[in-house]
């Protein structure tokens, strides 16, 4: 089954301490998180977050500054044939070579990939009506993006990143691409079972898809998780202006003050938060968009969290250990 | 690998290969009618029994001819022209790859960009060579019946035969993959890598070629006149100064005559080729190394 | 075959949408003991909507006794929800009706009714977080 499995098994990527420089400045520091195996994990993050930079060192296309990044446990050098079979990969926009025909292009990934799977190309290219000597650039952009999308997933390898995949399609093509990353992800078997890890800028659409969240921000990851425990872990708290930060309980990520209220993000366990007792005061869920962009205005300085803590075994905010 | 490199040059063989064909085809109208003219006077003979001064009119006659169009014009075109190939084969080897981010899908693929620069190259190098030798092969064909009135030092014609035409190709070549690499546009790449190799090629041509070994001197030899009398050489005479057909006189004044002997041609040949198709490894080594230490290219 | 739906904006998580609906059905008798659900897959292909989410949805369906897996075959529906109320909903039907009348008497409008049982439920929710 696609569910992931939080707990046990290898997971399909992880990445310790993660860094890159470019020349004086760092694109990218210390960046640790875990994606499981058969999760699809969505990473969100302004351009110029570092996005595409982790992203390539994960696939690997570019090697690491510091740090290291495991695939279902294997580490190994970037630009490596074992580094470079272990990821599927679909750059931005989508590139293919465009006097090529849909034909030539699987050729190419036959002859570049011991592990490419022909007949699975064909088969999804032609229950899209996608003719096998049409030329790339006589597809639309959608449809560019299905043999894209087909390319990486020809390649049979158990992780499948997508770099801001939607981004230049259309509503229709936008839907039809999803659906189908959709339906591979739902794929079962022992063999068959995939990771997915999707960059994107636009935040409203990606609730309904991932199951895993990775923020992205200033360089370091803001928030990594099981997106269901991250929003249960949140509380939207409004409460008299004059209220400091010290008595909110748990973290305070993110805080808006007017005149009279302020709101405040605040990162509990999933014990509720104190609200009772206090005059004036009000907890609402957040919603999936509130808590990303609200990690994304974290300021750079503010401390990271990257996995949450297991949830059992910490202490509440009376100091007494609490658990689920 | 092998496949990939093929069908992403294909385009530029079935190029090559058309050039090759015209060429072909001028070489051989022209080629067939030059022997004709030659065996029509029993040039031939005359050359071998008296170096040419004895048939002054045949030899003249057919220079006339066929003068122009195998010697002037022909230079004046082709000297670009292997440098042109060069630099459209090599130019968008890589930089069209990082000019429309599809280094993005190649170098992702399960084999690591090194070794796919290494087969590429290794391709259309051979490619190359292949091309290099096939038009020698024609050129020296067709010019075969002049060659023997004018020898093969001569720069219009040396440029032409035996290795140097190749190692051409091959020195702009690994320019162009250079700068695509450095510039990461195409057409760039092309033009910062033809300038350079244009200036070295004239350079090595006019300064240094004429010098690869130390001249020989002589007298000349009042008593072998050649076509306009006296100790007069370059491509109108025949025989030369020196009176060898087929040597390069570099300067006669007051009747010593410095020259580079005509079997000199091929240790000129190797020495020059050598010029280039070192400069041609050092720019592909260079790319290589390059291109294994740069981790990232955002295009 | 059984048709899920989602509404983006309702706040609901999608996979609680995916159990009420079941539920719904099971009362209305859309769906009866023995159907089989659509496959993960297909739901997920259907709504585009990650896959985990559905064997969420299914797993809590089976946890309230409403549906089980069996493997290989698919998920099944296993309570024998009448389409009859129970006395509890009978009880609260006809308390329903008194006060709608009440509504009706007093005033309100169709909307206000709506507006006001919105209003309630969602108070009554945010007590309970």
């Amino acid at each position: 089954m696609a569910e992931y499995d939080a707990g046990g098994s290898v997971p399909a990527l992880r990445t310790e301490h993660l860094g890159r420089r470019y020349g004086k400045v760092w694109g990218l520091r210390d960046c640790t998180l875990e994606v499981p195996a058969g999760a699809v994990a969505a990473l969100v993050g302004p351009n110029g977050a570092g996005k595409t930079t982790l992203l390539e060192m994960i696939i690997g296309l570019l090697e690491p500054t510091e740090g290291q990044v495991s695939v279902f446990g294997e580490t190994s050098r970037a630009d490596t044939a074992a580094t470079l079979a272990r990821v599927g990969y679909v750059a931005q926009d989508h590139p293919l070579y465009r006097d090529f025909s849909v034909a030539d292009m699987f050729h190419l990934g036959r002859a570049m990939n011991p592990s490419w799977d022909q007949q699975l190309a064909t088969a999804r290219v032609d229950a899209l009506d996608i003719p096998l000597q049409r030329k790339v650039r006589r597809l639309s952009g959608g449809q560019q993006a299905q043999v894209s999308l087909t390319m990486a997933l020809a390649k049979r390898a158990p992780l499948l990143v997508l770099d801001e995949p939607v981004s230049s399609l259309d509503p229709i093509a936008r839907l039809e691409f999803m659906r189908d990353v959709m339906a591979a992800a739902a794929d079962t078997g022992a063999d068959s079972s995939l990771t997915f890890l999707i960059s994107s800028h636009v935040v409203s659409e990606l609730e309904r898809f991932c199951d895993w969240l990775i923020v992205l921000a200033n360089g370091h990851v803001q928030l990594a998780g099981p997106a269901d425990d991250l929003l249960a872990a949140h509380r939207l708290l409004t409460v008299p202006r004059a209220t400091p930060d010290a008595e909110l309980p748990g973290t305070v990520i993110h805080r808006d003050d007017s005149d009279r209220h302020s709101t405040a993000l605040v990162r509990t366990d999933p014990v509720q938060p104190a609200v009772r007792g206090h005059a004036g005061w009000q907890a609402d869920p957040v919603s999936f968009e509130q808590l990303v962009m609200c990690y994304l205005q974290r300021p750079p300085t503010a401390a990271t969290t990257g996995n949450p803590a297991p949830a059992a075994a910490r202490p509440g905010p009376t100091g007494k250990e609490v658990t689920r | 690998m092998i496949w990939v490199t093929w069908r992403q040059h294909r385009s530029q063989a079935v190029a090559g290969l058309a050039v090759l064909a015209g060429l072909a085809v001028y070489a051989i109208l022209l080629g067939t009618s030059m022997r004709t003219a030659f065996s029509h006077d029993d040039l031939a003979g005359c050359l071998a029994r008296s170096q040419g001064s004895a048939c002054p009119d045949a030899v003249g006659a057919f220079s006339n001819e066929f003068g122009s169009e195998v010697n002037q014009a022909f230079w004046a075109v082709a000297l670009i022209v292997p440098g042109l190939i060069g630099v459209l084969a090599g130019g968008s080897l890589i930089a069209r790859e990082l000019e429309f981010g599809t280094w993005r899908l190649a170098w992702s693929q399960t084999v690591p960009r090194s070794r796919w620069l290494a087969v590429k190259l290794a391709l259309v190098t051979g490619g190359l060579i292949v091309l290099g030798a096939a038009m020698t092969a024609v050129i020296t064909w067709y010019r075969a019946p002049m060659d023997r009135l004018t020898g093969r030092l001569d720069a219009h014609i040396f440029d032409f035969e035996g290795l140097v035409l190749t190692a051409y190709i091959l020195c702009a070549f690994g320019f162009a993959v250079l700068a695509g690499l450095l510039l990461r546009r195409s057409i760039p790449a092309m033009i910062a890598a033809f300038v350079p190799w244009l200036a070295i090629r004239l350079v090595i041509e006019f300064v240094f070629r004429p010098h690869f070994l130390a001249p020989l001197t002589t007298t000349c030899n009042a008593t072998l006149p050649n076509q306009a009398g006296g100790c007069g050489y370059g491509l109108g005479f025949v025989p030369q100064a020196t009176g060898h057909i087929g040597d390069l006189v570099l300067s006669a004044n007051n009747g010593v005559v410095t020259y580079q002997p005509a079997d000199r041609f091929w240790p000129f040949q190797f020495i020059e080729a050598g010029i280039f198709v070192a400069l041609t490894a050092a720019a592909l080594g260079a790319t290589i190394w390059l291109l294994h230490r740069r981790a990232t290219w955002a295009a | 075959m059984f048709q899920f739906r989602l509404d983006g904006s309702s706040g609901v998580p999608p996979y609680l949408q995916l159990v009420h609906q079941v539920r719904q059905s099971l009362l209305l008798g859309y769906l009866q003991e023995g159907d089989r659900l659509p496959t993960v897959k297909d739901v997920a292909a259907g709504l585009v909507i990650n896959p985990n989410t559905v064997v969420k949805a299914y797993r809590q369906l089976e946890h309230e006794g409403l549906a089980s897996g069996r493997p290989g075959q698919g998920t099944f529906i296993t309570a024998a929800s009448s389409p009859v109320p129970s006395q509890a909903q009978q009880d609260l039907r006809a308390s329903l009706e008194e006060w709608l009348r009440a509504a009706e008497q007093a005033g309100m409008s169709d909307d206000a009714v709506t507006a006001l049982i919105a209003a309630a439920r969602h108070d009554m929710r945010k007590e309970r977080v």
